[in-house]
């Protein structure tokens, strides 16, 4: 049986749909990662699994209990999750040692002796155990977020849920606390970690989600999906690819205006400024070319330029589609010298008509 | 007539100092008492307030809105010569009903806005590690929100002791009341009037300092822990 079975997840917030009709099922002691753009519903498919979101329609059962079921004892089936959250939030009116033996002591009927001694165990395994007494605001970020695990540790919980649990901390600090989740995954616990660190996913997870379109749009193992993403966005959110587009519509076009927007896109992603003028260079022969031989004088002109540049590997692609008759520039027997320019620029040059022409560069 | 003959006949003359004591005794009793109904009844709005059923909340925020916007006197004189008139309620009741309905709208306003500046991640922390909703109220929310609520409480305190004052007009005899009739039967407004506001400025410390006893006794359990 799976500790986590979800059917037909579905969740609205008003016009817009987060999650629709998301399936998943996790098995005890599975550490997954979900990865995916902000606002894709990473965030409330784990909220709705501790039932902090109410989802419209669907099943989710913990450990065969059916949480979403009316009439569910929802706290009792809490207790085997736990949940670690962005902002850490630990009860700021308690010191450290009460934040951890206030739900076990009240809950599970350990007695406060008992509750202590697990609590000091676990503190001295996060490296905290002097911090006992202390309120959270005296300590940092990270320290804060090592003791809400510990918080959620203190009830054996079955799965550790984790909403993005290093969003919210200054870059030193992450690395201790990722060393802490390292350290649980040497547990049986099966681990659901929403989060934007790739290479932490890809070293701890045997599973990735990548949520996009109201739900999980591709799974596999961590190789898989972050070597060989199979589908369009889940390649465009590996290699952060990053698109800018630009039309023509008259042969009077602006073109100081498509170049300043090349140099702010370029430079925006940190594209080097050689490399920038060469981008610039090939869209301008190439726009000039096809508008030279596509279209009569007094012809109407429709091109559509698209750049994009993906950020993890560099790899920068020019596409351009224009109506007009068809023309492949690459195949003459004579070069144009602009051409000849992209010819020497370009990795790879491809050429397709289908009523349109159709130009793609590797730069 | 020298300052010790003025003090004698403003406090000791024709037992004044009883009278003025007695009255005092009239403030602070109207005071505790609507502190009291006035308080829990506040945390009775606020939990309306709250409520998801928008008939309930509405008619719990219109309660607010029109009790902290009118003057408490004119309360006052609307339910003893009008609400009231036939009733045949002593003075006094009327005025603790005046004051506890009036602190009420401000307690609940209080407990709103503190309610919402609290940290709702908290709570959620709490019931996601299995708390019912009321444990999660009553050990995470709760304690937070009296914290936040606490030096505004204090002042509202403050204020109503003040706001007594104005129960003369319904001729209750409080330390306002008997402060007017002393100083004009001594014909000592200055000095008599002086030790009438010296007696308002001595409650109002007390109260600060019984709040500000209240937290060393904190600090000191804090500090034990």
């Amino acid at each position: 049986m799976p500790l986590i079975e979800v059917k037909g997840l579905c969740k609205s917030f008003g016009e817009r749909v987060v999650l629709e009709d998301v399936n998943l099922e996790v098995s005890d002691g599975e550490r997954i990662a979900i990865i995916g753009e902000s606002g894709c519903g990473k965030s409330v498919f784990l909220r709705c699994l501790e039932l902090l979101t109410v989802p419209d329609r669907g099943q989710i059962l913990i450990d065969g209990q059916e949480i979403t079921a009316k009439g569910a004892d929802v706290d009792r089936i809490r207790r085997s999750m736990g949940m670690v959250y962005q902002k850490f939030h630990l009860f700021s009116h308690m010191n450290v040692m009460d934040n951890l033996c206030l739900a076990p002591v009240r809950l599970l009927g350990m007695t406060r002796e008992a509750a202590e001694e697990k609590a000091m165990d676990l503190l001295s395994q996060v490296g905290l155990s002097t911090r006992a007494n202390d309120f959270p605001e005296v300590l940092s970020g990270g320290q804060q977020q090592r003791i809400a695990i510990c918080r959620s540790l203190m009830m054996d919980p079955k799965v550790l849920l984790f909403d993005e649990p290093t969003s919210a901390l200054d870059p030193t600090m992450v690395g201790e606390v990722l060393a802490v989740i390292r350290m649980l995954s040497k547990r049986h616990l099966a681990m659901l970690i929403v989060t934007h660190e790739m290479s932490f996913a890809r070293e701890l997870a045997d599973r990735v989600l990548f949520f996009a379109e109201h739900g999980i749009y591709e799974q596999g193992p961590p190789a898989e999906v972050f070597e060989h993403p199979k589908r369009a966005k889940t390649v465009a959110f590996i290699q952060k690819i990053k698109y800018f587009s630009f039309e023509i519509t008259s042969r009077k076009f602006d073109l100081m205006k498509m170049q300043g927007g090349l140099l702010v896109f370029g430079e925006k992603y940190g594209m080097r400024h050689k490399r920038i003028g060469r981008l610039q260079l090939c869209c301008e022969e190439l726009v000039y070319e096809m508008m030279a031989q596509c279209y009569a004088p007094e012809e109407p002109v429709s091109m559509q330029l698209a750049v994009s540049y993906a950020e993890a590997d560099g790899r920068c692609e020019i596409e351009l589609t224009c109506s007009g008759k068809e023309y492949n520039p690459f195949a003459q027997e004579e070069d144009e010298l602009g051409v000849t320019i992209l010819k020497k620029m370009a990795a790879r040059l491809e050429y397709t008509y289908d009523g349109r022409s159709r130009i793609s560069i590797l730069l | 007539m020298s300052f010790q003959e003025q003090l004698y006949k403003v406090l000791i003359e024709g037992d004044s100092y009883r009278t003025i004591l007695s009255g005092l005794l009239v403030t602070l009793q109207i005071t505790a008492v609507s502190l009291l109904f006035g308080t829990l009844l506040g945390a009775g709005v606020c939990f309306l307030c709250t409520r998801k059923n928008k008939a309930v909340s509405v008619i719990a925020g219109v309660y607010i809105a029109v009790l902290r916007g009118t003057p408490v006197l004119m309360l006052l004189l609307l339910l003893y010569y009008g609400v009231f008139a036939r009733a045949g309620f002593a003075p006094v009741v009327v005025a603790i009903m005046t004051f506890s309905l009036n602190l009420s709208a401000h307690v609940a306003e209080l407990l709103r806005a503190s309610a919402q500046a609290i940290d709702t991640g908290q709570v959620e922390a709490a019931r996601t590690l299995g708390l019912g909703r009321r444990d999660a109220f009553r050990l995470v929310a709760l304690p937070q929100i009296l914290r936040i609520a606490k030096p505004v409480y204090q002042s509202l305190i403050v204020n109503l002791i003040q706001w007594t004052s104005v129960v003369g007009y319904i001729s209750i005899t409080d330390l306002t009341r008997v402060i007017n009739n002393t100083a004009a039967r001594t014909m000592q407004p200055f000095l008599t009037i002086t030790v009438g506001m010296l007696l308002y400025l001595g409650l109002s410390y007390l109260v600060y300092g019984i709040f500000a006893l209240i937290d060393r006794r904190k600090g000191v359990r804090h500090a034990a822990d």
